[in-house]
């Protein structure tokens, strides 16, 4: 039995959702199908879900700057729909970046003045007024503690922060996404769960539609790949996708630890979210009053490039698998005991392991497919959370563009925001570009 | 007062459990200390407290990679390590055998703490088997410990929610529970000051330690893949409390 949709979208992530919702207000008939149970539970559901500005592009920052208003206009931006698991919430904590060698702080100062973003500059005394329990001693370069240096007395000081008051993180992101998800179902949208791609068909050069593994085909003239860390392997299905992208994406495992907070510091309700390059982590808030600690990717750090399949089975062993290892557990909570000293650092690991799907140069890929009718919405490299709602409407409008003719690829297509003033062109997120060179090759984008 | 702690390197009960053969789990499997013993190490802190002139010695049987238990200890406040060192699984028997001779060697106990259980083997002996080497007294699952004129008074929990309180002789083997104490974690400065504490290691067969007249030795392991069947409860709040509370009576019986 084939059903006819106008879009198909692989995946019913905080990517996928949104990019359905969006289409479905311009008009089109769109089915997610993902193979796990619900929306959202894919890597969405591992994220820490933090919405901060700073990137190290331009583009980058415009980008996160612009979505991060429809995070504070979320009941609006859902069209008021209710959701009977209730809605996720955007928490304003405020954002510090720590000026350290490990980001390009200047540059990031300057695509805030470019774009807008509302700052201030910190010195040590206001870091310290606003985050009682730290020491701003300067750690750099980031190490391990299997390296004896890494408990070297430190003798320099840092020089201060940039504060964003805009900026936090969203307590619940598969939450976030099934509330897309309602939203979407709410103009016509249809979702189907527990159904696995396994096959993308085509015809005459254009695709045609899916093949689940139960066998069922499923047609419609467009395709959308939003399968997070399973991106490289959807695109692998499609005739001629993969070999056309000239950047290409891979599954990074990624640890993110859940400690305690001091007990005498209220990090729930009077903490920040915080980017230190100079530890190599970023933290924010959890609940239970915890610190949750996620890495910066310091050189330093292991990489483990996963089979994405094998992972979520829980396969591959000690630190390829989908379990927390003690030796990163000491590295991160540790390199934040530098930071908060009187953070207390329990014996066995907490928290969570997922999958960053990451791009050559960790930046998405937003572009069309060298198959006609086939889009990508792939590559987020562990920090397009944020962006999510921005690129569904960005992506619905490439995609409109695309199917009334526009050639992306020689005339690309230009994005404008809808908060913000400012347009985006969209070619930047080209699979076809050179690896961008000016990103920091790591989460920060 | 000398306060002998022993600690066991385990697996990390959040682990996916790799064997290597089909007697040895995989080394690369995080292991750290069992975690009741967490509680022996925070109760021995807190009795040094009390009685500033102690001395903390966590002992630990175990492979050379045992050392971080061990470590993990000395930054939640023991002094020194001893780690008698072998590659065999021991049963608790050999295991009491050789704890009871590294703590003889290193001196002697006021008060020797243990975790009530492993929860690697979970054989709830070694403690027992210690005091009785000793000819300590001995009781378990300790929920409260207070040491006044050289006795120590202990709450144990009892099966059903029921405590006991004993009143023991020093020396004397305490077994600690979970009711004793919140661990006391290391921060930092902690860690950085632990790393100048000693830890000495002993080959178990420096020990000299007869063998027990009986053994239990393990023949094959198998890592038990638990089937879990997860169900959606669906309805509105009410319905679903209603129906988490009739799982947990019929089902699960955990609520009369
Ligand atoms: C640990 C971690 C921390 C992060 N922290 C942040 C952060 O703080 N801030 C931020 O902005 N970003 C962060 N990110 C990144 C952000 O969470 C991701 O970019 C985003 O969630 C990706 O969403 P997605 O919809 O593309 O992927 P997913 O949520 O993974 O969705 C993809 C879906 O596709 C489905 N699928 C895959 N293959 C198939 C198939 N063959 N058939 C059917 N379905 C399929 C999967 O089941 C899955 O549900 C983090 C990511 C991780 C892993």
């Amino acid at each position: 039995m084939t059903k006819k949709y106008d879009a198909i979208i692989i995946g019913a992530g905080v990517i996928g959702s949104p990019i359905a919702y969006e289409l479905c207000k311009m008009g089109y008939k769109t089915l997610n199908v993902d193979k796990l149970p619900d929306a959202g539970e894919g890597s969405t559901a591992g994220s820490c879900a933090i919405v901060r500005a700073h990137y190290s592009t331009e583009d980058g920052v415009a980008l996160a700057y612009e979505g991060f208003k429809y995070w504070l206009d979320w009941e609006n931006y859902l069209d008021n729909v209710t959701d009977e698991k209730g809605l996720a919430k955007y928490m304003n904590t405020g954002s510090i970046l720590i000026k350290s060698d490990g980001h390009d702080w200047r540059k990031v100062k300057k695509h805030y003045d470019a774009v807008g973003v509302k700052y201030e500059e910190w010195d040590l005394d206001t870091i310290k007024k606003h985050v009682p329990p730290i020491d701003l001693h300067k750690h750099w370069p980031v190490r391990r503690p299997e390296d004896p240096s890494f408990f070297d007395e430190p003798t320099e000081m840092l020089e201060g922060a940039i504060f964003c008051p805009e900026g936090g993180y969203v307590n619940d992101p598969a939450l976030s996404a099934h509330n897309i998800m309602r939203a979407a179902e709410a103009k016509g949208g249809e979702f189907m769960f527990n159904a696995e791609v396994v096959d993308i068909r085509s015809e005459n050069g254009r695709v045609k539609g899916i093949t689940l593994k139960d066998g069922t085909q499923i047609d419609a003239d467009i395709v959308v790949n939003v399968g997070g860390p399973h991106s490289f392997k959807i695109n692998q299905m499609a005739e001629g996708v993969w070999e056309g992208c000239n950047i290409k994406t891979k599954s990074l495992r990624h640890e993110v630890m859940y400690c305690p907070s001091p007990e005498d510091y209220d990090y729930l309700n009077d903490g920040y979210h915080m980017s230190d390059g100079d530890i190599g982590c970023y933290v924010r808030p959890e609940v239970g009053n915890m610190f949750l600690i996620g890495s910066e990717d310091p050189e330093c750090d292991p990489q483990e490039w996963v089979d994405p399949d094998q992972f979520y089975a829980g396969k591959g062993g000690p630190g390829r698998d989908n379990v927390l290892t003690d030796a990163q557990w000491k590295a991160q909570c540790y390199r934040l005991g530098k930071r908060i000293p009187s953070l207390k650092v329990p014996n066995q690991p907490k928290g969570v392991v997922d999958l960053y799907d990451c791009s050559d140069d960790w930046i998405p890929v937003y572009d069309k497919s060298d198959l006609p009718g086939f889009y990508m919405a792939i590559g987020t490299s562990g920090n397009q959370y944020k962006n999510a709602p921005v690129v569904g409407r960005m992506m619905a409008e490439l995609i409109d563009a695309c199917e009334k003719g526009l050639d992306h690829d020689k005339e690309p297509f230009h994005y404008e925001f809808k908060y913000t003033t400012r347009t985006l062109n969209v070619g930047f997120f080209s699979r076809k570009r050179e690896i961008n060179y000016d990103s920091s090759f790591s989460v920060n984008g | 007062m000398q306060i002998y702690v022993c600690v066991k390197h385990v697996p990390d009960s959040a682990a996916n459990i790799h064997m290597i053969d089909n007697r040895n789990i995989d080394d690369s499997v995080p292991f750290l200390m069992n975690p009741y013993d967490e509680h022996a190490v925070t109760e021995a802190a807190a009795l040094k407290k009390q009685i500033p002139d102690s001395e903390i010695i966590a002992v630990c049987l175990g492979k050379k990679d045992a050392e971080s238990t061990l470590r993990s200890a000395l930054a939640m406040g023991a002094d020194r390590g001893v780690l008698v060192e072998t590659d065999d699984m021991c049963d608790s028997m050999t295991t009491a055998r050789v704890l009871h001779a590294a703590i003889i060697r290193d001196g002697g106990a006021d008060i020797i703490l243990t975790g009530k259980e492993s929860i690697d083997s979970e054989g709830m002996q070694t403690q027992f088997r210690i005091g009785a080497l000793f000819d300590f007294p001995v009781v378990t699952n300790a929920a409260s410990l207070e040491i006044t004129n050289g006795k120590a008074r202990v709450g144990c929990e009892l099966a059903g929610g029921r405590t006991r309180t004993y009143e023991l002789t020093l020396p004397c083997v305490i077994g600690a529970g979970r009711g004793l104490n919140t661990p006391i974690y290391p921060t930092f400065p902690d860690v950085v000051k632990s790393r100048k504490k000693p830890i000495e290691t002993v080959a178990r067969s420096q020990l000299n330690v007869s063998d027990a007249p009986g053994s239990a030795k393990i023949i094959s392991m198998t890592p038990l893949v638990q089937k879990r069947n997860p169900r959606k409860i669906i309805g509105t709040p009410a319905e679903q409390a209603a129906e988490i509370i009739r799982i947990l009576r019929q089902e699960a019986k955990v609520l009369s």
